[in-house]
């Protein structure tokens, strides 16, 4: 049983759950934000952007891994 | 899975594709930014003019919300530098690639009959790459910004800069010393994380030949999106780690 694939797919799974509940809250709070406050619109979806990018280093690094893993 | 054309020297594993990628990152921007400042108007301004301008004035603004306006003069210079080169460093990779196969060993780039072997007879080696998706461009860049946040601290800002180490209790401080290590970690990580599984991707699509075709420009228009979203987000994260260290606490005493 090769061993490595499995590797490689758990580690992307499992991060790509992370990522999407994670995105998942930010975004759902942004849009709810921007509904109380249209306004503000603009600095929130940069605060949500910002926000995407800190919450999926670690899910991303496991992707990275996941691919070491599969070709080697 | 390419090999990348990695060469020892001094006992130095250089990899000659990064060298060449950097090199033509920085001499894109560098004539972007000359381009757009010549011939400058104020009544009938060019389109590279005009863009320059929304592109610092942008910069300007995403530093505005890090720390107080009237600080951020010195630090534009770096932020333009960082998104400009980040952003068309991470655009490199995207186009086209140079591969090239060797049959046979090749000393000085360090292509062993063993490495021959493993891979089934030939390798392939690439030569073009995004220069971001090298884990040493993005150390290089993250140390930069490491040694400027502790050196503008402790230059500008330092009682309140030692003193945050211990805050809010003293035994917090290996709490904050692991903070003061991940920051730089995730900065690079983040970036080559993102374009290097982005470029592996690309590769994946291209093994599944024509039918990969649609695949591979929604991909590919994702990977500009996403060369964008980190580029700004390195810069951003700088300015918010220069003014943690620097600006920060001694703004709090004005009030």
């Amino acid at each position: 049983m090769d061993f490595n694939v499995l590797a490689a797919a758990i580690a992307v799974g499992l991060g790509a759950i992370g990522a999407g509940v994670g995105n998942g809250l930010i975004v759902s709070k942004t849009v709810e934000g921007i509904a109380r406050q249209p306004e503000s619109a603009s600095k929130l979806q940069t605060t949500m952007f910002i926000g995407v990018g800190i919450v999926e280093v670690v899910p991303i690094i496991g992707v990275v891994i996941g691919f070491l893993a599969f070709f080697s | 899975m390419h090999l990348f054309p990695v060469v020892e020297v001094a006992g130095l594993h250089i990899d000659i594709s990064a060298f060449i990628a950097i090199f033509v990152s920085a001499v894109i921007t560098f004539v972007i930014a000359r381009l757009a400042v010549r011939n400058l108007s104020v009544d009938n301004p060019s389109k590279l003019q005009n863009f320059m301008e929304w592109v610092v004035e942008f910069v300007q603004s995403t530093i505005a919300s890090t720390m107080p306006l009237h600080r951020v003069k010195p630090y534009v210079g770096l932020g333009l530098t960082l998104i400009m080169f980040i952003f068309v460093s991470n655009l490199l990779g995207l186009p086209f690639g140079i591969v090239t196969e060797a049959h046979h060993a090749i000393d000085w780039l360090g292509i062993t009959e063993a490495i021959l072997e493993e891979h089934g007879g030939h390798v392939e080696l690439a030569w073009w790459k995004s220069p971001t998706a090298d884990i040493s461009v993005t150390a290089g860049l993250a140390l930069v910004v490491f040694i400027l946040v502790h050196f503008l601290g402790l230059k500008l800002n330092r009682k309140h800069y030692i003193k945050h180490y211990f805050q809010p209790y003293w035994f917090f401080f290996p709490l904050n010393l692991i903070e003061t290590i991940a920051k730089p970690v995730t900065l690079a990580l983040r970036l080559y994380a993102n374009i290097f599984a982005g470029e592996v991707l690309i590769a994946t699509i291209l093994m599944l030949g024509v039918v990969g075709i649609p695949f591979l420009i929604v991909w590919q228009g994702f990977s500009i999106f996403v060369g964008a979203i980190q580029a700004f987000l390195f810069t951003i994260l700088t300015m918010v780690y220069i003014s943690q260290a620097a600006i920060h606490d001694e703004h709090e005493n004005e009030h």
